[in-house]
């Protein structure tokens, strides 16, 4: 069992998503950087989908109420165990009684803070995924809280197996992205100005979508485009508006020109980008 | 007129299948078949199949499948203008108390008593294009005519959980508190998604819907 003995402002729990439910308006939910969730379980011998806690925003405390392997990544934070400074990507076997000081996230959005054999919380819809707007998965729903008491599961493997240690290692460089479903919409002029701008991410942008200011398009559509189904990483953009790039939170269903869709191998470094971050956008295939 | 369907990519992980470029009764009749049809396939790594007014989204898994083989699979079906109508034959009756704080407007917008707002809105037969916005809110059409406003210009940063409202042609009940800008002529106490149920959202596209007036 894990304490939250000081929550921040934004903290989830999170696996690899709900699948199967898009046809009710249930979005996927997720982690939003699914390529450092899916190293941390590598790392400790989980289960891929094993739930582990998605931490933003700022710091806290979190106390282990029995002995446990944990381990962090994801965002570049400075945390510390009893005190002591950790490193990311490590797995630390930790005693009973445990503290980890979460000091701050120095760099990007996400601290993925993962546990051998996951946090147990129920599966609601074949998910732990926690979707605040359905007040489902996760911790009832809901945000950590302070004084919260999370379940852990029974570590099932020795941990420490073969791991991709390049994960720490990101791209940079432009977000390669493919035509989205009114790429036409837009004409040679859009298209120039679309990947020639440099956006920067909105203070406006959560788990449900991120607004990118720097640049407002317009297109040729319709103002009354039927309702259509979105995905993770579409670019919807509001005539004369910002764009917005729904996130694994966001509606599945919008009636915003998609000009672009974020390729799905550069979706976390994506989500990992935080209010004020620069961006460019890169056409692929 | 039917015209072919076209297939686009949407992203990597999924295509859309688009029927037509305008909303009618008949455009959503054929997606909700072919809906049907591609899920009664049953294709290894589609993990959602999601019809919309004019759409239909086929989500996979890109590490288990391609896109082109979903594509070849799913083309009879798509291409197919299936004659036999899909749509379950599910009638979901909610009770709705006609008490919304835009009653009033909305009488006064159309020209309309505040009586005959509620007999319009309660007398006709509902079919449920799709399910969007959150989980459990599903469009339902096509509204009389008469009571057909455009979308409050100023949405509500709250609209509470079970609100009935009306935007241009659409009804709807908000399943959960969530901002919104449709206008709110009534409430249910009616659970429009509960994941204890199975399924666990009340309406699902293409069930048919009707509204009862209720005091209590």
């Amino acid at each position: 069992m894990i304490t939250v003995v000081s929550a921040p402002p934004f903290a989830t729990i999170q696996d690899l998503g709900r699948f199967g439910f898009r046809d009710s308006g249930v979005p996927v939910s997720g982690l939003a950087d699914r390529d450092s969730g899916l190293a941390l379980n590598a790392l400790l011998g989980n289960d891929p989908n094993a739930a582990m806690i998605e931490w933003a925003v700022a710091g806290g405390v979190l106390r282990f109420e029995r002995d446990a392997s944990v381990a962090f990544g994801g965002a570049d934070a400075i945390c510390a165990l009893n005190r002591a400074p950790l490193q990311a990507r490590v797995v630390y076997h930790v005693p009973s009684g445990s503290e980890l000081q979460i000091e701050r996230i120095v760099r990007g959005r996400f601290l993925l803070i993962a546990i051998a054999g996951g946090i147990d919380v129920p599966i609601i819809l074949g998910s732990r995924s926690t979707l605040l707007s359905a007040r489902i998965g996760g911790a009832e729903g809901r945000r950590l809280r302070t004084g919260d008491s999370i379940a852990t599961g029974i570590a099932v493997r020795r941990v420490g197996g073969d791991v991709p240690l390049a994960t720490a290692a990101r791209n940079s460089g432009p977000i390669h992205v493919t035509r989205g479903p009114q790429a036409d919409l837009f004409d040679d002029l859009g298209w120039s100005e679309f990947l020639g701008a440099e956006f920067i991410v909105s203070i406006a942008s959560d788990r449900v979508g991120y607004r990118l200011d720097g640049l407002t398009l317009s297109h040729t559509g319709d103002t009354a485009f039927p309702s259509e189904p979105t995905c993770i990483g579409a670019i919807q953009v509001p005539n004369g508006g910002s764009p917005i790039v729904i996130m694994n939170d966001g509606p599945t269903v919008g009636g915003y020109p998609k000009i672009a869709v974020i390729c799905k191998s550069e979706m976390s470094r994506f989500a990992q980008l935080a209010p004020g971050e620069k961006l460019r956008f890169e056409l692929t295939r | 007129m039917q015209h072919t369907p076209s297939i686009a990519r949407l992203g990597d992980d999924a295509l859309l299948i688009r029927f037509a470029n305008t909303i009618s009764w008949e455009v959503g009749t054929r997606v909700r078949a072919a809906a049907a049809g591609i899920r009664a396939m049953e294709i290894e790594s589609v993990t959602d199949v999601v019809p919309a007014y004019t759409t239909i989204a086929v989500y996979f898994d890109s590490a288990r499948i391609t896109l082109d083989s979903i594509v070849d699979t799913i083309a009879s079906v798509v291409n197919t203008n299936a004659s036999v109508v899909a749509d379950s034959s599910a009638i979901v009756e909610i009770p709705v108390r006609y008490d919304g704080p835009d009653l009033d407007d909305v009488a006064e917008r159309t020209g309309l008593t505040v009586r005959d707002v509620i007999a319009r809105h309660s007398s006709r037969t509902y079919r449920a294009y799709m399910s969007g916005f959150v989980p459990g809110f599903a469009y339902l059409g096509d509204l009389d005519p008469l009571l057909v406003v455009a979308r409050r210009s100023v949405p509500r940063l709250r609209v509470p959980a079970g609100s009935v409202a009306i935007a241009a042609a659409q009804t709807a009940v908000y399943p959960f508190e969530t901002p919104g800008g449709w206008h709110l002529i009534g409430s249910t106490t009616l659970r429009m998604f509960d994941v204890a149920r199975n399924p666990p959202a009340l309406i699902r596209a293409g069930d048919t819907v009707r509204f009862i007036p209720t005091d209590a």
